[in-house]
């Protein structure tokens, strides 16, 4: 039972370790899918919120931490 | 197959099953030092045991799943943990956090076993085995889930696991001839570089999946890893600077 709640917690933790950082991402992909469907959008336009997105995303959590930790 | 997008794929899955093997070999090398070979096996041989069960009943699900929706799951979840693995390295890489030392890994594993050995002496054994069957498996998870998420898209899972094999294969290689931990292995530069390469195979299947043709097609994959590369080095200047910012 103890190595389930182990793997369970291991499973969640690859794809939810930072929990700003998964929400931020999931918000973006969502956002991404609306302009690609509710809106009349150039598709590349549309799509490229989610590589330049992405990468301010975690600069910008990457700095927070680095601020955290050293506060 | 293009070469284009197998390369890529070959590369992350192997390169990121080296990071996982080594962590797992770590591990049972520790469980061997202590209570021998013997638990050490049996706990691989179980822990691999139940890798291929999963990989055997959840392989044939995938060909039943639509290409697209499976491109998005995978996409936003080869997104989530690339862009996880990336962070920590850009951190890691600034001084902000420790990096990852295999040597201290190896000390934890054999101080923890060395005191169930003190408290129950009879079921070391069982301990010991079940130490390196959670190893294996909790870090052979991670290697199915790259392999599976790099080759799915696109037919590449044979080419993928093939990657992870050579990991595997050249680990066990180096551990049989050095019998010690591997610390020498760059870890952090291979945990940037798979971070790198998993986040832009994320951003890519998770736009197709959304339907998006992305100009260029498979070379838009080497657009959105330079793109990842100068963002973890950016982040990782910037989180040096503030900490010394802090510190001073």
């Amino acid at each position: 039972m103890t190595m389930l709640k182990e793997l369970a917690v291991e499973l969640v933790g690859m794809f939810a370790g930072e929990k700003r950082l998964t929400l931020a991402v999931l918000a973006l992909v969502a956002a991404a899918g609306c302009l690609l469907d509710f809106t009349t959008l150039n598709e590349l336009i549309a799509g490229a919120v989610l590589p330049f997105g992405c990468v301010l995303l975690l600069i910008e959590n990457v700095c927070r931490s680095a601020r955290a930790r050293a506060s | 197959m293009t070469w284009s997008i197998a390369a890529p794929a070959v590369t992350a899955a192997f390169l990121a099953s080296l990071v996982e093997v080594v962590e797992a070999f770590t591990i049972v090398l520790a469980v061997a030092t202590l209570r021998g070979w013997r638990p050490a096996a049996l706990g691989t041989t179980a822990g691999l045991a139940v890798l291929a069960g999963i990989v055997l009943l959840l392989g044939p699900l995938l060909n039943r799943v639509p290409i697209s929706a499976l491109q998005l799951v995978i996409g936003v979840l080869l997104l989530l943990f690339g862009m996880g693995w990336l962070r920590k390295a850009s951190l890691r890489a600034a001084g902000v956090i420790p990096l990852h030392d295999e040597e201290a890994v190896f000390a934890a594993e054999t101080a923890t076993l060395s005191e169930r050995a003190h408290n129950r002496r009879r079921s070391l054994d069982w301990a010991a085995g079940i130490t390196a069957l959670k190893a294996v498996l909790l870090e052979g998870l991670e290697v199915v889930f790259i392999v599976i998420a790099v080759g799915a898209g696109r037919g590449l899972l044979v080419p993928a696991s093939l990657g992870a094999l050579a990991a595997c294969g050249l680990v066990l290689a180096a551990g049989v001839m050095l019998h010690r931990p591997l610390s020498r292995v760059p870890e952090n530069l291979l945990k940037f570089g798979v971070g790198v390469m998993l986040s832009a195979f994320g951003v890519f299947w998770t736009g197709e999946g959304l339907g998006i043709a992305w100009p260029g097609e498979d070379l838009a994959l080497l657009f959105f890893a330079a793109l990842f590369l100068a963002a973890g080095l950016i982040g990782s200047s910037l989180a040096r600077k503030l900490s010394m910012e802090f510190a001073s």
